[in-house]
């Protein structure tokens, strides 16, 4: 059902949304992860309270917390299955707080880089 | 004298005039710096394709100490922060900001002299924004207690050493309970090492109208970073404005002293901005190389120039250009 002020809400205009990959948040104590092949997707980055951890150079005076978000950008066209397939094979692995699906709308990633 | 190798980044705009002007007057201070100039900002994007150079990042990460003029930051889409870039990269988790009146700008308090440790690192600056659908976007508020406990810990060794009486932790956890109330948490931990100094919170919005009504009764205040972010730039403006408002990002093993302000690239190349802002975060760094008789001789300096109001910069209601500014600070300082 939808309130009637729903139904009056502003409409932003709509642009074509593609499911391009999926942020996952692991929960580990074991420093920044690395991860197996998981199919569809592939490891983009991984940061740490915001800070890129991987790949590239990592200061050592950087402190990390136990939560890491690690980005993994799909290979080729996914659909929502692929992603739940991929967080089931993750699972067996990793513990993880949150699953985040990325996407395009239009031209436009819906999503921020890490620092 | 000892000596120090210190990376400037003289930035973009009215930056590199500002540098100039600044690295002079600290040259006459009576320290023993070599300067490694790098590049940073907008003006590295055509020839570097980055706003960071990696020789930049070399220089920092050798020196463990920069000074840094004015960069700009795109807005809403484009390129990431250099700024924030650097603060993360090298873990420059607290950010001094001091807000002390200065006598010449005539101001309608009699006493400001506020201290700001913003965390800066954390917060909704962690960089995880998604739209989570066509008409939500959401931003992650990532506050840590590691992460809170070290800024907590930094302004209460900062205010200790310095002789300051009451710090106040700011913070909106009446409505962010699990964000700012861990914040919050952490700060009364720390605090309880520290009892010779008060402790107390106050909720941001409370803060924010207390500053304006009554700035005096402040003394140290510890924020998490986007309210660190914007009160500072309150407190600035309680003083002067940003023009005199100096600030320096400190991690445990590295330092990057920067004023606050834009890059102003209206005013480029005309050598009239103030360069007081730079140069007074030029002050915190030598206080931080232990370098105080050189800090305390510029701050003199400064000081007889602003009471002697005939060498003032526009913003302060004078005609000098940042040369001439800093001309009779350095003539200043052989007197004082």
């Amino acid at each position: 059902m939808l309130t009637e002020a729903t139904s009056r809400r502003a409409k932003r205009p709509a642009k074509p949304i593609t499911l391009v990959g999926v942020d996952v948040y692991i929960i580990t104590e074991d420093g920044i992860p690395a991860f197996d092949d998981y199919g569809a997707f592939k490891i983009e980055f991984i940061s740490n309270r915001g800070t890129k951890v991987w790949p590239g150079y990592v200061s050592p005076d950087l402190m990390m917390v136990n939560w890491y978000r690690c980005r993994f950008m799909a290979k080729g066209p996914v659909t929502d299955a692929d992603v739940d397939v991929f967080l089931s094979n993750l699972t067996k692995k990793w513990k993880w707080s949150a699953a985040q699906k990325l996407w395009n709308y239009g031209d436009e990633a819906g999503f921020s880089k890490a620092y | 004298m000892k000596k120090h190798v210190i990376t400037m980044l003289p930035g973009e705009g009215t930056g590199p005039e500002i540098c100039e002007a600044v690295r002079r007057v600290i040259d006459h201070s009576g320290v023993d710096i070599t300067w490694e100039y790098e590049e940073i900002g907008l003006d590295c994007l055509k020839e570097h394709g980055t706003l960071l150079p990696e020789k930049t990042i070399k220089s920092i990460a050798k020196n463990k100490l920069a000074i840094k003029g004015p960069t700009t930051t795109p807005v809403g889409t484009g390129h990431k922060s250099a700024n924030v870039t650097l603060r993360k990269m090298f873990d420059l988790y607290a950010n001094v900001r001091p807000a002390k009146l200065i006598p010449v700008l005539k101001r309608p308090w009699d006493k400001i002299d506020i201290l700001s440790f913003r965390e800066n690192t954390e917060d909704s600056y962690a960089a995880i924004e998604h739209m989570v659908s066509d008409e939500v976007a959401q931003c992650l508020k990532v506050i840590t207690w590691p992460g809170s406990v070290r800024i907590a810990e930094f302004a209460f060794k900062w205010a200790k050493a310095n002789n300051r009486k009451k710090i106040q932790c700011v913070h909106k956890a009446n409505i962010m309970k699990m964000t700012d109330g861990l914040f919050l948490e952490a700060f009364r931990e720390v605090a309880k090492k520290y009892p010779e100094i008060i402790a107390e919170d106050i909720i941001v919005d409370n803060c924010s109208m207390q500053l304006v009504r009554n700035p005096g009764q402040f003394d140290c205040l510890v924020l998490p970073n986007l309210y660190g972010d914007i009160l500072s730039d309150l407190c600035a403006g309680l003083v002067g404005g940003l023009g005199f408002a100096p600030g320096a990002n400190i991690g445990d093993n590295c330092a990057i002293f920067e004023a606050v302000h834009g890059s102003a690239p209206k005013y480029a190349g005309m050598k009239k901005v103030n360069p007081s802002a730079v140069l007074l975060s030029g002050v915190m760094m030598l206080k931080w190389l232990n370098e105080h008789e050189a800090a305390t001789r510029i701050e003199k300096g400064v000081d007889k120039v602003l009471a002697e109001a005939k060498h003032l910069t526009y913003d302060a209601g004078g005609t000098a250009s940042t040369d001439e500014y800093a001309d009779a600070i350095i003539k200043a300082m052989e007197t004082v």
